[in-house]
């Protein structure tokens, strides 16, 4: 997330007058960081608004898209984005705390440009990475000075470049505070003291009875942002996760954390009137999910056809890599019943009414809106044609007269239909500022909504200046404990997209396939107990290449087979994919028989969902690993950096096949062999403090005395000190 | 009294796509409808004395059996006399009654050089050339004679420049002798054997045939493949232009014998890492490929002469473009 502008927020009445007009100049385009989206004004209603909607709507958008459509050979660079808590620890406190000195932090970083990093090697140098602030005030966020490029060498400097932004965000806190890479902070949101330094709960942004207001960053667009969520919403968000019941759970468990009895604000009766149900962890503000920490990587395509079909074909590699990367089992000091953070996030963010989401009859609002505007991706966007119309979503909600003026200004029906299902949302954060007039040489309009629907992929077009490309941004990983995990699986996901496009791999499967396995990936070891649907064949069908008419000869397309089935009559769709573990997905059939010990030692293994024979009976998948090593085997690399890719391989076909454990797992463990834990599902203080001190330990190179870390980490725990 | 012609075999990217990572089971055995039988991919084989590399022989039948079936749908396309209502029924009695169509018909023949399939007009490079990497390796065979790899070596080359138009020459060509590996698993003890294999005159005796491609500017860059310290310390004392890479094949890439390691850093020397089988292609599997695609007979061998592969990656992209295998090699039809 970049730097953002200051200016005046409008609250949320006033926000939604204003919505139609920012999602009308949205679609036309500029880009600060302005952020938001917009809701449904009612026709008549905001009269104001009214009169911009009858103006040429997509306005910023069609702008970009037309300036942009026709880059061409933009070179592969990426970024990774990691993101940080920031815990004030010590050996000595009886508990670790959440620290709320991100600005003071950001503010010391500011300083880091004249520090130019050593790069791997030795002799070049890199610019200095970057730090920004995120939603909670115990967050921060780093990215390296600038992009990486493709070339074999440069993977290898992504992890001393991650461990070296680690090392300076150390070295700019205090000597009690460290940056760590849980996803969540166990103990977010107790009774009590959490924070350093402590604020009262119940503050008029947030209105939460389990964190202050300033849990968020203090910039006027974070808190504007969570009480206007709330605001359009119509009452505080509901953040229930189902709570682990260990054998001395009560049950039905009633969240002992929950006030009923507070007065302060109208949101006050949300728990009165049923918002914590029995048997969940209830979570009632943004920050509970906004405050979670995960791993992103943003890939630049070539041009924008290219982009698309690298959002379509990473779409249905989310919820696998979700679950391969599962972090997150703790919640406001309890074990949940999920490995991963992202439906907490999504609930979080919820800012649909009772009317959208089918509570109400449909009165004042446009649509049903079936998910949160965090949530998996709701649309493939490739003009494809190996893009069958049953992949699609028949039912998906779009903003159909914004579809009809993005289609007016030329851009094609599934892109319209893309973006005309993100402006189906309202802008939450509407700077009065930016309403005077439509600038079209920026896309901060369309930025706003864009930057607030949180899918699990995104889909970028370049900036205002037009000097990046079009961009991909690969959403759904965890943060990991260790760098050099981030590490690989940040390059894993680079190196797929480069066999995706060598090899021209297709992954459809059915969008609402995607959505169930999303839901699958939340399972406690979903790695090792659940299966996913995924596509058996992901290889072009087998057609004569050389004459060269059946080769796209637009110099566009990289080799991927463009003749579908026309032909031929298709398969029925389903057909085309079924339920593989991850364990197959990733390390292919051949290697998951020979690997099954695993699973089979799982206690929760659900012997009707997963079922070991199926591998004797099913054909055999290849496994993205192979075919990674087979892309490797075809391009020139150097032996050291092979050994280097193999180290990154070797991890997460460990983690696949649970050889080695996940963080959620191995955290999980943790708590349950610590002396303090009563088998009730309570993480208490001395355990997240024990925890925190795992993590710090294995972070200072002290990790091989911590509990369970050769299962969890295997030979790849770091020996050298990051701090 | 025999008769030989020329063979030209080759694979296509597409083909090679598609059936690269079928199990080397099917590969060897399944005669046809490989492709439809799903991929099925075994690890990748690290064992250094693998023969017949499992890419190749999949990708040739892969690419012949496409090319039969191009031409199965070109002779339905031009047959309107096919009944709508029949599917196999309308096919041609010449695919239907052998289920694949004559040799003749997916072939080509020219100066009694055997295409197999033909080779139709190439697509070449959609970028200019300078975007991308290009690496051919071609692969001398046991049992060839040594004066002929000269001739072998250009008409590999002019291929491989052929299919990557208008590429008038490769980054790097990678020249790989038979008999080289790194066989032991101990480190040392591989490095100390592949200084006995090959045949050190022999391997001489060919550089300045491959010295001359690098002058004429057809590749810029020379390499040789599976070279042990001892061996590559010997060969670089001697020859003219020298290697500027070697490829190593190691069991586990991470155990490269010191020795080697040393060496070529010391001599500016890249190693990288290749995953081809020593023996790349044997009499026997290709007789058996172009058996079950019904190209030769009982009475006829096919000699294996050279093997030429090629890759073309965009450099700032990192993927690759076009990528396949060229097989030379002769008939023998006893009469």
């Amino acid at each position: 997330m970049g730097l953002l502008a200051l200016g005046t927020a409008l609250d949320w009445p006033d926000a939604k007058k204003q919505a139609n007009l920012v999602r009308s100049w949205g679609i036309k385009v500029r880009s600060d960081f302005m952020l938001s989206l917009l809701p449904s004004v009612k026709a008549g209603k905001a009269n104001d608004a009214m009169e911009i909607r009858l103006t040429p709507f997509p306005q910023q958008l069609l702008e970009i898209w037309n300036k942009a459509k026709g880059k061409e050979r933009d070179a592969m660079l990426w970024g990774d984005e990691v993101e940080y808590l920031v815990v004030v620890y010590s050996k000595e406190s009886p508990k670790v705390l959440l620290s709320l000195r991100q600005a003071d932090i950001l503010k010391a970083l500011e300083n880091i440009k004249d520090v130019p990093e050593k790069a791997a090697d030795g002799q070049s140098t890199r610019s200095p990475p970057v730090f920004h602030p995120e939603f909670g005030r115990f967050m921060l966020e780093a990215t390296p000075g600038k992009p990486w490029g493709i070339e074999f060498r440069e993977l290898l400097e992504v992890e001393p470049n991650m461990k070296a932004r680690r090392r300076i965000a150390k070295a700019h806190m205090l000597p009690n505070e460290y940056p760590i890479t849980l996803t969540t902070f166990p103990r977010l949101g107790v009774p009590g003291v959490f924070t350093e330094p402590f604020y009262p709960v119940s503050g008029p942004k947030l209105r939460s009875q389990f964190v202050p207001d300033e849990i968020a960053n203090p910039h006027i667009r974070f808190p504007t942002l969570a009480a206007n969520i709330r605001a359009r919403r119509g009452r505080k968000v509901q953040v229930n996760v189902p709570v682990f019941r260990d054998e001395k759970t009560p049950w039905p468990w009633k969240d002992p954390t929950v006030n009923y009895d507070l007065h302060n604000w109208p949101e006050d009766d949300d728990v009165r009137n049923g918002a914590a149900p029995d048997n969940y962890i209830h979570m009632d503000a943004m920050a509970f999910g906004m405050g979670s920490c995960c791993l992103q990587i943003t890939f630049q395509a070539k041009n924008i056809t290219e982009g698309r079909q690298m959002y379509d074909q990473l779409s249905p590699l989310g919820p696998i890599m979700l679950a391969l990367t599962a972090a997150t089992p703790i919640y406001k000091g309890f074990l949940a019943d999920t490995d991963v953070r992202w439906n907490q996030i999504s609930k979080a963010v919820d800012d649909r009414t009772p009317e959208e989401l089918g509570e109400k009859p449909l009165k004042n609002d446009r649509w049903r809106i079936p998910k949160s505007r965090y949530a998996s991706n709701s649309t493939y966007i490739s003009e494809d044609p190996r893009l069958r119309p049953e992949y699609l979503d028949p039912d998906l909600v779009i903003d159909e007269s914004i579809k009809q003026q993005l289609l007016d200004g030329g851009m094609d029906d599934r892109l319209a239909t893309h973006f005309a299902h993100l402006f189906i949302r309202d802008p939450i954060v509407i700077f009065s500022e930016d309403l005077q007039e439509l600038d079209l040489t920026k896309t901060d309009h369309f930025e706003n909504i864009q930057s607030t629907n949180w899918q699990h992929m995104r889909f970028k077009p370049p900036p205002a200046d037009n000097n990046i490309g079009w961009r991909v941004e690969f959403r759904p990983m965890e943060i990991q404990i260790t760098d050099f995990e981030n590490a690989a699986f940040a390059v894993f996901i680079v190196l797929v997209t480069r066999v995706i496009l060598s090899f021209g791999l297709n992954f459809y499967i059915p969008i609402r396939k995607v959505d169930e396995n999303m839901e699958t990936a939340h399972a406690r070891d979903a790695v090792l107990t659940r299966r996913f649907h995924f596509r058996r064949n992901l290889f072009p069908p087998s057609r004569p290449s050389r004459s060269a008419s059946s080769r796209s000869g637009s110099g566009t397309s990289t080799p991927m087979s463009t003749s579908s089935g026309s032909s031929t009559p298709a398969a029925p769709v389903e057909s085309e994919y079924r339920l593989m573990t991850i364990n197959e997905i990733i390390n292919g059939t051949a290697y998951a028989r020979a690997n099954s010990q695993y699973q089979r030692q799982q206690p929760d293994l659900q012997q009707d969902d997963y079922d070991h024979s199926d591998y004797l009976e099913e054909e055999d998948f290849p496994g993205l690993i192979p075919l990674v090593e087979s892309y490797l085997d075809s391009v020139n690399v150097d032996v050291t950096t092979r050994c280097q890719l193999a180290r990154y391989l070797d991890l997460i076909r460990k983690r696949a096949s649970g050889e080695l454990w996940t963080a959620a797992h191995w955290i999980r463990e943790f708590v349950a062999r610590h002396p303090r834990y009563e088998k009730d599902s309570v993480v208490g203080e001395e355990i997240a403090k024990d925890l925190v001190g795992a993590v710090v330990a294995i972070g200072e190179g002290k990790g091989e005395s911590v509990w369970g870390v050769d299962k969890f980490l295997g030979r790849f725990v770091p020996k050298d000190p990051i701090h | 009294m025999a008769k030989t012609t020329k063979l030209i075999l080759s694979t296509g990217y597409t083909s090679l796509s598609v059936a690269h990572l079928q199990s080397p089971a099917q590969q060897l055995t399944s005669p046809r409808n490989i492709v439809s039988d799903g991929p099925s991919i075994v690890r990748r084989s690290c064992s250094p004395r693998a023969k017949n590399n499992p890419e190749l022989i999949s990708s040739l039948r892969s690419s012949f059996h496409s090319a039969q079936q191009e031409y199965a749908a070109s002779l339905l396309r031009d047959t309107p006399s096919a009944t709508p209502n029949g599917s196999s029924s309308s096919l041609p009695a010449a695919i239907t009654s052998s289920n694949r169509p004559p040799t003749s018909a997916w072939t080509s023949e020219q100066d009694n050089v055997l295409y197999i399939p033909r080779i139709d007009p190439p697509t070449g490079l959609s970028e200019p050339p300078q975007h991308y990497n290009l690496t051919a390796k071609i692969f001398f065979l046991p049992n060839t004679p040594v004066q002929s790899r000269m001739s072998y070596a250009r008409e590999a080359l002019s291929l491989v420049l052929q299919e990557l138009f208008p590429a008038q020459s490769v980054d790097l060509l990678v020249v790989s002798f038979p008999g080289l590996s790194f066989t032991a698993d101990c480190e040392w003890e591989a490095d100390r054997l592949n200084a006995l294999q090959g045949n050190d005159a022999e391997e001489l005796a060919t550089w300045p045939a491959v010295e001359e491609l690098h002058r004429s500017g057809l590749a810029r860059e020379l390499g040789v493949a599976e070279f042990g310290s001892e061996k590559l310390a010997r060969f670089l004392e001697k020859v003219t232009v020298r290697p500027k890479v070697n490829q190593v094949n190691l069991r586990n890439c991470c155990n490269v014998p010191p020795p080697l390691a040393k060496l070529a850093k010391e001599q500016g020397i890249e190693l990288l890492v290749h995953g081809d089988a020593t023996e790349v292609v044997t009499r026997e599997t290709l007789e058996e490929v172009l058996g079950d695609a019904g190209v030769i007979g009982e009475k006829e061998e096919v000699w294996p002469l050279w093997v030429v592969k090629y890759t073309a990656v965009v450099r700032d992209r990192g993927v690759i473009e076009n990528k396949g295998y060229f097989v030379g090699a002769e008939l023998v039809r006893r009469e």
